[in-house]
């Protein structure tokens, strides 16, 4: 039957259906929806970010009504990928969304805090003394009276006060101890500045300007990964996670993506959607390992056993089987594996020494300029030895323009650089290697192989100047015999199947790290096939688990290796990514002379941390590793005598290493004293050294001339979360209560002390002045004396960069700082203020005087070329600048500070502006700041410079300085660069030259930065950003002593220590265990277990886990993580109270018990907050403490090297680095839980929620 | 009602004119008809208290009872919305409330600060104190019950506002709770709080029985009772974790 009369002809039904029937389409009442409407009412939506210490970056839209933020949401708003690309958006996580409520949160800082004790003695003393310098004096040279406020702290007290009481309290503390010990006494730690620059710099402006010191960050934190600046000169660069998606071959390698990386991980599951096979490599069952298509689990802290295997496989069947024309012609070119190295006789082995230079050959080979420091390798077209343009010689000569990668020598010929000798040798010698693997951590397991292993490597014999010959061999041929690979060359020592049980074979590290030489044997080669067919599109993604054992270098450079061999660094879609704390800080050139006042005065005093934490927390006092435990099997041990601080002091007086305190007297005093005595300050100094009248400050830090007296914290959570040694903060620098079981070398019998320190009785409570700004209370505040409330990241103009996305974008403030909180601008701009108030009478114009490191992209980095000589010891003449540090004056007029931190300084228009070696002018800039932000215009001495008087002031000139943020600029300084390199550059910029960014652009949206010359890769619509990427498309040359990527380092220090090569090392013995297990016994079993610290799952960095989501979401508390079998061993049930504790000092915690943790090994997530549900420990006595409560920072001599290319120090690029991975714990069932809240003046009190 | 704007400068962080200003707010606590004789008492107990003591000792405590964490936070939303993004909208909605009574905020406090509430009280009617500070009651009773478990002499202005406002019918499970959940409930029985419960299908514990359908689906038409404009069902509940 037809359907005809069913249908309509005229009409059609209104109430259609849609979607494939799933829809329909009604007119029922909607009013019911202006409830919902009205409820999501709102004022205004403002761009801001959570400045917190995550790579992230993300943009938020925060809701505003009535002046109170009610919401907010993800920004969606991202400019977007080029085609191909998957998009940026969505971003942000659910812990950045718990953020919201902080600003009302009851544990958020209201007022300004100080300890009523302080306070009361300040007030009494301001009743004697008219002058506060005076009454501030009264107190702290008073010692009843100092050590009554100082052994409060942590505990409680506080009451609210004024913000012109404690600006006048901080200002006379600073006052006085430029005054009576020098500015340099005066320190802040702040860590990070990418997530809010101008927050950052308003701190550290301040004490620039008054002399004070800028802590470092990156290094102490362990993220900084030295393996990056020894093989690239480069602190970190690392590719924008949107690469992720360009590789083939993907690896998570200890980086815990889709938990640390959140609002990036798309990008790794976009790239196996199409296809990239990802590997992951981690201890224990982590977020991450479910995404591998491989899973390789090694025994935590034995990676580089894993790496050098893959090593192995690769090197063997890519390199010395030359399967690939593309990984051969890649490292001839852009490593250092043609080059020579001297083969020297050392206890009767031959052993790789340092590079050939010129300046060893006759006649300098030609190349008179900079002959030190000027490598060689073999030519193959013209069949003698060359200096290949692009070494560092060739960065600091008067004739620029061969500062290139070209192929050529300095005079023009091309070349083709031999790899290795083995078919044109001289002779084929036995070169000794060491082998470490059978030593280190009793925990770990050993192999039995020979300390020296000693294996036959082809040499070429060479005349050198003074007519002796001398040996020499390529890096390649010294690397393959290191990695155990049979060539048909004999002897021992060397496998020729993957199943041999040599070092370093698939077969020899199942031993050591449990992992089965099949899977590593698979995973080698197909990374390798995956790089030969792309051309280098492998990739390792890089975490903190790698990077926070003690040898973390040799984990990085196994990795990195691999890398190098398969020609993946500086390609797009591969190369190393390590993404670990950095946060890059995209407009860097541009914010540093706001940051430091180089605006105003040169150098700033720049610190690094993990050095200066050790000295003067006093951990140095407990140190019972010693430095030949690992030391190279190949040296003389007696001509390595000292302990770690020993060697920390050497390094800091050959200028290797900055010092602060830096001179054993005030700075300013000595340079009156240099002027009284008619003498240069330079002259007087070295003199004083020299007769002994003067020091360095590190080398009696017990002297209370030389303590650290005034510190600032802010934007960080130092001894809640990142103070490795968190007891011996509390016992020496804080002088306070606390949890350190053990006792310093006088009370060990026969313990040897530091030759360069001087022993005195140990000195506690060495700061005066303890100030933290923060917008809650953290572990940090409640152990300060005057706590400031800052604005949150949604009360203040800032900006905020990250590696991960290419933009620059905003915090702004949606409303006003919440209750008396002000921002960190605003906060040193008042103590600026009244600084300059109250330094009158006591500081005028002032001359100070600076030490100052062989500093890296200076020709200072060129000071030391070949040998390594200590002046104090007479083995050279003291030269500033040269064999110690340099020293140089700085004229300051403190009065002007304020005046100055408010304006943008002459040397801008004198001196100009630069970084990483290259220097441009900036007049241009400084004209339009002043049309731009005004002119002061009062009648002051910053008359009509540029203004910088607000935070938007700030961000206003980091982005007008910037090449990254302005074209001009960005123009000017790729043709800086040019000049070095003699290649041009500025096409990169060029197209954009016209383009400036200002701070409202950001605020309307995120914007891509220009490419510049401080950063190795570009910013570019066909090309994602990856670091080394106009290393190798512009040839310039890596900033290290050949100009090419290092496979091997070598300055003295690296070969007395073993590691010219990468080698395997076990993690150390810290030693911690015996003094107190089954000591202290409270009736339950004591296990050991190595502690783990890795990122949080329930927090945000070393903020917010005090939140009551991220508390519910986790278990409300500290938790350690621990396996079922341990869990068996020590009577343990999940949920159960622990007591974690070692000689460092004890924790308190529940127990997780599960099966994603291997044997052996316990976790922490670190900063939970020790103000968070902690009971008392059994052990102490005391609260338990934080997770850095069972750990201290350990020196290695390796990362103090200076004065040496690429192993020079910058400020967080370089210079030693706190690990804590290697150290193990005692775990045991607690007996008694006792919530300690009956005691009165317990300021960790537990809070009921 | 001056006695309100009196305990509201009771509860605020002491100082030095507050200090000086302490008989004339005795003298209204005195006359205050509607306080019996035991809470007036408690009350002037407390100013003698803080006469007594220097200004130091009191900011001090002061501080460690009331600046410190959420237990006993003098904000109200604090204890009715924790850190749940309705308390933005609660915070909107008690400002405008405050601006349709003709005051705006001159302060830089939050509109659901305890002292800041009662002084707004202070210059309204009956009605206005009945119906607000009632709606606020649990609060008060939750933290006078805290207080007095900590001995401290502030529980008596929320007692006196208790009298004043008349208690509420959680009051004495807030008592209990605060007597039982002593200075840390949320540790000692931290397992029994943060345990999650088991599903139930809507509140119903016999699936089989009653079917899913005991809530209906029309409830989504009255979104009203969604919005947060309510004080607090059950704050001693929620302050202690549990939901």
């Amino acid at each position: 039957m037809s359907n005809f009369l069913d249908r309509l002809t005229f009409f059609k039904r209104h109430k259609e259906s849609f979607s494939n029937e799933h829809g329909v389409t009604v007119d029922e009442d909607r009013r019911w929806e202006d409830g919902y409407r009205s409820r999501w009412q709102h004022d205004k939506v403002v761009r801001s970010t959570h400045g917190v210490n995550c790579t992230g970056s993300c943009s938020w839209k925060i809701y505003v009504k009535n002046g109170l933020v009610t919401w907010e949401t993800q920004q969606t708003d991202y400019p977007r990928t080029r085609p191909g690309l998957p998009n940026h958006e969505p971003r942000g996580c659910a812990r950045g969304a718990s953020f919201s409520w902080y600003i009302y949160s009851a544990n958020r800082l209201k007022y300004p805090m100080v300890r009523r004790h302080l306070v009361e003695l300040w007030r009494d003393a301001k009743k004697q003394h008219s002058d506060p310098v005076e009454a501030w004096a009264s107190i702290v040279q008073d010692p009843k009276k100092a050590q009554s406020y100082k052994s409060r702290r942590g505990l409680g007290g506080f009451v609210r006060a004024d913000w012109q009481e404690v600006q006048e309290i901080i200002a006379a503390a600073n006052v006085y101890t430029a005054r009576d010990y020098g500015p340099d006494r005066i320190i802040g730690f702040s860590p990070i500045p990418a997530m809010s620059m101008v927050s950052y710099a308003a701190g550290t402006r301040y004490l620039s300007l008054i002399g004070g010191v800028c802590m470092s960050f990156y290094d102490w934190y362990c993220d900084l990964p030295p393996a990056s600046p020894q093989t690239w000169g480069e602190q970190t660069d690392v590719p924008e996670s949107a690469d992720w998606f360009n590789s083939t071959f993907l690896m998570m390698w200890g980086s815990n993506v889709p938990q640390t990386r959140t609002p990036d991980a798309h990008y790794m599951t976009e790239a196996r959607y199409r296809g990239t096979k990802t590997v992951t490599v981690t201890p224990d069952y982590s977020e991450a390992s479910k995404f591998g298509d491989i899973w390789l689990n090694p025994k935590q802290g034995t990676d580089s056993a894993l790496a050098m295997a893959m090593g192995h496989v690769i090197l063997k069947e890519w390199h010395v089987e030359g399967k690939s024309d593309y990984f051969d012609d890649y490292v001839r070119r852009y490593t250092d594996l043609p080059y020579l190295v001297l083969l020297d006789e050392e206890n009767g082995n031959t052993v790789p020494g340092r590079f050939l230079r010129a300046s060893d050959l006759a006649d300098d080979l030609g190349e008179q300029d900079n002959a030190d420091w000027k490598t060689i390798s073999w030519d193959e077209n013209s069949g003698s030895l060359v200096a290949p343009t692009g070494s560092i010689g060739f960065r600091w000569t008067e004739t620029k323009g061969k500062w290139n990668l070209e192929q050529k020598t300095g005079d023009g010929r091309d070349i083709h650089l031999r790899l290795s000798h083995i078919d044109n040798s001289d002779e084929v010698t036995e070169v000794a290697f060491p082998y470490f693997g059978g030593g280190g951590n009793p925990h770990f397991s050993h192999t039995s192989h020979d300390p020296v292993q000693k294996r036959r490597v082809p040499i070429r014999t060479i005349t050198l100047a003074d007519g002796s010959s001398a040996r020499v061999a390529s890096v390649f041929d010294l690397m393959v015999a290191n990695y155990g690979i049979d060539r048909g060359l004999g002897g021992d020592h060397v496998a020729s199947s993957y199943d041999d049980d040599v070092p370093y074979t698939p077969a020899w590290q199942e031993a050591i790290t449990g992992v089965p030489r099949e899977k590593v044997i698979t995973v080698a080669q197909q990374f390798a096939e995956n790089a030969h067919k792309t051309h280098g599109k492998s990739m390792i993604i890089i975490g903190a688990a790698m990077n926070h054992w003690y040898h973390m270098d040799m984990n990085y450079r196994g990795v990195i290796k691999m890398l190098m061999m398969c020609g993946c660094v500086g390609v797009s879609g591969g190369g190393w990514a390590h993404y670990v704390g950095q946060e890059k800080l995209r407009p860097q050139t541009g914010w540093a002379p706001v940051a430091f006042a180089m605006d105003w005065h040169r150098p700033p005093r720049h610190m690094n941390s993990t050095s200066f934490f050790y000295n003067h927390t006093s951990q140095w006092r407990h140190e019972t590793v010693k430095m030949d435990e690992i030391l190279s099997p190949l040296v003389n041990a007696d001509d390595w005598n000292g302990s770690m601080i020993d060697y920390n002091v050497r390094a800091e007086r050959m200028g290797w290493l900055p010092s602060a305190p830096q001179l054993s007297r005030n700075p300013l005093q000595v340079a009156r004293e240099a002027k009284q005595a008619g003498m240069e300050i330079k002259d007087y100094i070295v003199q004083s050294l020299r007769d002994g009248s003067l020091q360095f400050a590190s080398e009696d830090p017990d002297n209370p001339a030389n303590f650290p007296r005034n510190m600032f914290v802010w934007r960080s959570n130092l001894l809640g979360s990142s103070g490795k040694g968190h007891e011996y903060f509390l016992k020496y620098l804080l002088g306070t209560e606390n949890g350190l079981q053990g006792k310093d070398l006088d009370s060990i019998p026969n313990a040897e002390k530091p030759e360069e320190v001087k022993w005195r009785d140990a000195a506690t409570g060495k700061l005066d002045l303890l100030t933290t700004l923060d917008f809650r209370m953290s572990t940090t505040c409640m152990y300060s004396d005057i706590v400031l409330p800052t604005a949150t990241w949604y009360e203040k103009h800032d900006m905020n960069t990250s590696d991960m996305h290419p933009f620059i974008h905003p915090l702004t403030a949606a409303v006003d700082p919440a209750w008396e909180s002000r921002s960190d601008w605003d906060i040193y701009k008042g103590i600026a203020k009244k600084f300059s108030e109250l330094c009158q009478g006591h500081l005028g114009e002032e001359t100070d005087v600076t030490t100052l490191p062989h500093i890296h992209d200076t020709p200072a980095e060129m000071a030391q070329p070949k040998d390594v000589k200590d002046w104090k010891k007479g083995e050279c003449e003291p030269i500033p600048g040269k064999t110690m540090p340099n020293m140089v004056p700085v004229e300051r007029n403190y009065p002007e500070t304020y005046n100055r931190f408010t304006a943008l300084g002459p040397l801008m228009d004198n001196v100009g502006n630069g970084g990483k070696g290259i220097t441009w002018k900036t007049n241009d800039e400084v004209e339009f700041l002043g049309d731009l932000n005004g002119r002061v215009t009062e009648d002051v001495s910053t008359k009509g410079r540029p203004k910088i008087r607000t935070a938007i002031n700030a961000c206003e000139t980091i982005l007008s300085l910037a090449p990254e943020t302005n074209g001009h600029v960005a123009v000017r300084a790729w043709d800086a660069l040019s000049v070095q390199t003699g290649r041009e550059h500025a096409h990169l910029a060029n197209s954009h030259e016209g383009e400036t960014i200002r701070f409202n652009d950001i605020v309307a949206q995120p914007r891509k930065i220009i490419s510049s010359p401080t950063w190795s890769g570009i910013e570019s619509e066909k090309v994602s950003y990856n670091a080394g990427w106009t290393n190798i498309n512009e040839l310039i040359p890596w900033r290290t002593i050949t100009g090419r990527q290092q496979f091997y380092q070598d300055h003295l220090w690296m070969r007395a220590f073993g590691e010219t090569l990468c080698v395997y090392k076990p993690p150390i013995d810290m030693k911690t265990i015996d003094p107190i297990m089954n000591k202290k016994g409270n009736g339950n079993t004591e296990i050991v277990l190595n502690f783990i610290t890795p990122h949080q799952k329930w927090g945000i960095h070393s903020t917010y886990t005090d939140n009551l989501l991220m508390l519910t979401l986790s278990r409300g508390g500290p938790i350690v993580w621990m396996s079922e079998k341990d869990a068996a061993k020590a009577g343990l049930e999940d949920n159960d109270w622990i007591e974690v504790f070692n000689v460092n000092g004890a924790i308190t915690a529940r127990a997780v018990v599960s099966q994603r943790v291997p044997e052996g090994m316990s976790m922490m997530y670190h900063a939970q907050e020790k103000i968070v549900n902690t009971p008392g420990s059994e052990i102490t006595g005391n609260r338990g403490g934080i997770h850095n409560s069972v750990t201290r920072a350990v020196l290695k001599p390796t990362h103090m090297i200076g004065g040496y290319a690429q192993q020079s120090y910058f400020f967080n690029y370089h210079g030693t680095v706190g690990s804590n991975r290697d150290e193990f714990i005692v775990v045991r069932k607690m007996k008694n839980v006792d919530w300690m809240d009956e005691e009165s003046g317990d300021a960790m009190r537990t809070e009921g929620a | 009602m001056l006695t309100l704007r009196a305990l509201a400068h009771l509860m605020a962080y002491p100082n030095a004119p507050m200090q000086e200003a302490l008989p004339e707010l005795a003298e209204v606590i005195r006359n205050e008809e509607r306080l019996a004789e035991g809470p007036k008492q408690a009350v002037i107990n407390l100013i003698t208290e803080l006469q007594d003591q220097p200004l130091g000792e009191i900011q001090e405590q002061y501080v460690s009872l009331f600046d410190r964490g959420r237990h006993l936070s003098l904000h109200l939303f604090e204890h009715v919305h924790g850190e749940s993004r309705d308390r933005g909208q609660a915070m909107v909605d008690l400002m405008e409330h405050y601006r349709l009574n003709g005051y705006e905020l001159d302060a830089k406090e939050l509109p659901d600060h305890i002292p800041l509430f009662l002084e707004y009280l202070s210059t309204q009617d009956e009605t206005e104190i009945t119906d607000m500070l009632g709606d606020a009651m649990p609060v008060m009773v939750l933290l006078g019950a805290r207080l007095e478990e900590k001995e401290s002499a502030y529980a008596a202005l929320f007692h006196a506002l208790e009298a004043i406002g008349g208690s509420c019918e959680q009051a004495r499970d807030m008592r209990e709770l605060a007597s039982t959940e002593g200075p840390d409930e949320t540790i000692t029985k931290m397992d029994e709080i943060w345990e999650e419960e088991q599903v139930t299908f809507l509140g119903n514990n016999d699936p089989a029985g009653g079917g899913c359908g005991n809530t209906s689906p029309g409830a989504a038409t009255t979104p009203t009772d969604e919005i947060p404009v309510r004080w607090v069902d059950n704050p001693g509940a929620q302050a202690a974790g549990q939901r």
